[in-house]
C-alpha cells in the first residue's frame, strides 16, 4: 500500500479535516476525538463494506491523543496507510504514543516559538515603519499562513508516504534548520522593533527622556524573560488606579 | 455599536484561536484590527491590537496549557475603545481591560474543555458510533463559537462601560501615560527574546536589526 491507493478525494477531505481537528479538544482526550474525525475518510475508504470493522476503527482512534495541530497530517497520513496494510490495534497503539510526544515538541519549537511570533514581529514592525492597518495585518497573515498550510499539506503528504518509517522522514526534513531560522528571524525583527516604538514614543509626542527609558525597559525584559509580563501588566493597572486616585482627590 | 457585529467577529476569532481553522486571525493584533474595521476605524483598532499583541508575542500554547484568550479580548477591548472618541486615557484603560479580561475568557476556555467531555462520549463512557462523532465534534465547534461569540460580547459591554465612566476621570496627562504604555511595551518586547532562544544564542541577530533600525531612523 502506497499514497497511491487512497484516492486523491480522500486525501483532500483529510487535509480539510486537519484544519478542525482541535475543534472538541478536551482535557479527557485531548485531541483523541477529532484525530478520528480526520481520520473518518481514510477509515472510511480502507472499510468500505466492512461497517463493523469501521465502527471498531474510529472508536480505537478516539482515545487520548495530542499532536500540534498543524502537524496532525503526519500522524493521521502514516496511521491510514498502517490501517490499509492492516496493522493490528496494538502496533498502531504503540505508534500513535511514539509520535505523540515528538509531534508536540516539533511544531511547538516550529510554529508557535519560531514561525508565529517572528511573522507577528514583521507585522509590528511594518505598522510602526507607518504602513495601514490593513497591510501590516496582511504582512502577518500572508507569510504565516503560506508556510502554515504548506506544512499541513507535506505533512499529511508525509505521513502517507512513510507510514510506519515516518520518522526516518522526519529526520531527513529539514525542520531543526527552519526553526533556527525562524528563531533568528524573530531575534533580528526584534531587535528592528525596538528602537521604532522607543523613536514612536518620540514622535507622538513623549519627552525626550522618554526614549532612554524605553530601552533601559527593553534591556530588563531582555535579561529578566518573558515573565516580566506579569509586573508590567499590574504597573500598567497601578497607573490607570493612581490616575483616577489624583482625579478622585483633585 | 453594533452587538450582531461583535458577537460574529468575537465568535469567528474565538474559533480562530483553538477550534478551526487556526489561521491566526485571533492574533490581538489581528483581531483588533479586525474589529476596528467591521466598527468603522481600523487604524485605532490595530493601534490598541499592536499594544496588546506585544504582551502576548511569548505567551506560547504548548501542549495542554493554560493560557489568556487574547483574541476575544482584543475584540471587546477594541470595541470598547471606539465607543468614546480614542484618547491615550481610553487607550490605557482598553488596554489595562484587554490584559485583564484575557484572563477571564482564558477561563471560559478550561470551563469549555471541561464541559463538552461527557458530549464525547456515549452514556456508558464509550467512545462514539460513526455518525454521531461526526455530528459531535461538529456541535462542539459551533458551541466553541456561541461562547467567544458571548465572551466578546458581554466583555465588549463591560469595555463600554468602563471607557465611559472611567476615561474621562483619568488625572494624568497625556506624555505621562504615552511613556508608560511605551515603557511597559517595551519592556514586554525585550521579554519576547528568550522565545527565540535568548540573548546568548540570538543576540548577533537582535544587534544587527537594532542596528540597521537605528541607521534608518538617523537617515530618514
Amino acid at each position: 500500500m502506497t499514497a497511491v491507493s487512497f484516492p486523491a478525494r480522500t486525501r483532500a477531505a483529510m487535509l480539510a479535516r486537519c484544519f478542525a481537528v482541535q475543534g472538541s479538544f478536551n482535557y479527557r482526550t485531548l485531541i483523541g476525538a477529532g484525530f478520528a474525525f480526520v481520520m473518518l475518510p481514510a477509515l472510511r475508504h480502507a472499510f468500505r463494506d466492512r461497517p463493523a470493522e469501521l465502527d471498531e476503527a474510529v472508536r480505537r482512534h478516539q482515545e487520548p491523543f495530542n499532536s500540534h495541530p498543524y502537524l496532525v497530517g503526519i500522524a493521521a497520513g502514516a496511521v491510514a496507510r498502517l490501517e490499509a496494510e492492516g496493522a493490528p490495534p496494538n502496533v498502531l497503539d504503540r505508534f500513535k504514543g511514539g509520535l505523540r510526544g515528538s509531534l508536540g515538541s516539533l511544531g511547538d519549537a516550529l510554529f508557535w516559538a519560531g514561525l508565529r511570533p517572528a511573522c507577528m514581529l514583521l507585522a509590528l514592525a511594518t505598522f510602526a515603519l507607518g504602513a495601514p492597518a490593513w497591510a501590516a495585518a496582511l504582512a502577518f497573515l500572508l507569510p504565516y499562513n503560506a508556510i502554515h498550510v504548506a506544512a499541513r499539506a507535506w505533512g499529511l503528504h508525509l505521513g502517507f508516504r512513510y507510514g510506519a518509517g515516518v520518522a526516518s522522514g522526519l529526520r531527513s526534513a529539514p525542520l531543526g534548520r527552519a526553526g533556527l531560522m525562524a528563531a533568528r528571524s524573530g531575534a533580528f525583527l526584534l531587535g528592528v522593533l525596538i528602537p521604532l516604538v522607543a523613536a514612536g514614543a518620540l514622535s507622538g509626542g513623549v519627552p525626550l527622556l522618554a526614549a532612554p527609558l524605553v530601552l533601559v525597559a527593553a534591556v530588563l525584559g531582555l535579561v529578566v524573560g518573558p515573565v516580566v509580563r506579569g509586573p508590567v501588566t499590574i504597573g500598567l493597572a497601578l497607573l490607570l488606579v493612581a490616575g483616577l486616585l489624583v482625579w478622585a482627590l483633585s | 455599536m453594533n452587538w450582531a457585529v461583535v458577537a460574529v467577529v468575537g465568535g469567528t476569532v474565538g474559533l480562530d484561536a483553538t477550534s478551526f481553522p487556526q489561521v491566526m486571525i485571533s492574533r490581538p493584533f489581528v483581531a483588533a484590527t479586525l474589529t476596528g474595521w467591521a466598527l468603522g476605524d481600523p487604524a485605532s483598532g490595530a493601534m490598541l491590537g499592536a499594544l496588546h499583541e506585544v504582551f502576548n508575542l511569548a505567551v506560547l500554547p504548548v501542549g495542554a496549557s493554560r493560557y489568556p484568550e487574547a483574541g476575544t479580548a482584543a475584540v471587546a477591548a477594541t470595541a470598547g475603545l471606539l465607543a468614546a472618541p480614542v484618547s491615550w486615557a481610553t487607550v490605557l484603560v482598553t488596554l489595562a481591560f484587554a490584559l485583564g479580561w484575557e484572563r477571564i475568557a482564558g477561563a471560559t476556555v478550561v470551563g469549555f474543555r471541561r464541559g463538552i467531555e461527557p458530549l464525547l462520549a456515549t452514556a456508558a463512557g464509550e467512545p462514539l458510533p460513526t455518525p454521531r462523532l461526526e455530528r459531535r465534534h461538529g456541535l462542539a465547534i459551533l458551541l466553541d463559537f456561541l461562547r467567544a461569540a458571548a465572551v466578546s460580547t458581554a466583555g465588549a459591554g463591560l469595555a463600554t462601560v468602563l471607557v465611559t465612566a472611567l476615561a474621562s476621570r483619568v488625572a494624568l496627562t497625556p506624555t505621562v501615560i504615552g511613556t508608560a504604555i511605551a515603557v511597559a511595551a517595551a519592556a514586554a518586547l525585550g521579554g519576547t527574546m528568550r522565545v527565540f532562544g535568548g540573548w546568548t544564542d540570538q543576540r548577533r541577530a537582535f544587534l544587527i536589526g537594532a542596528a540597521l533600525a537605528c541607521l534608518f531612523l538617523v537617515l530618514r
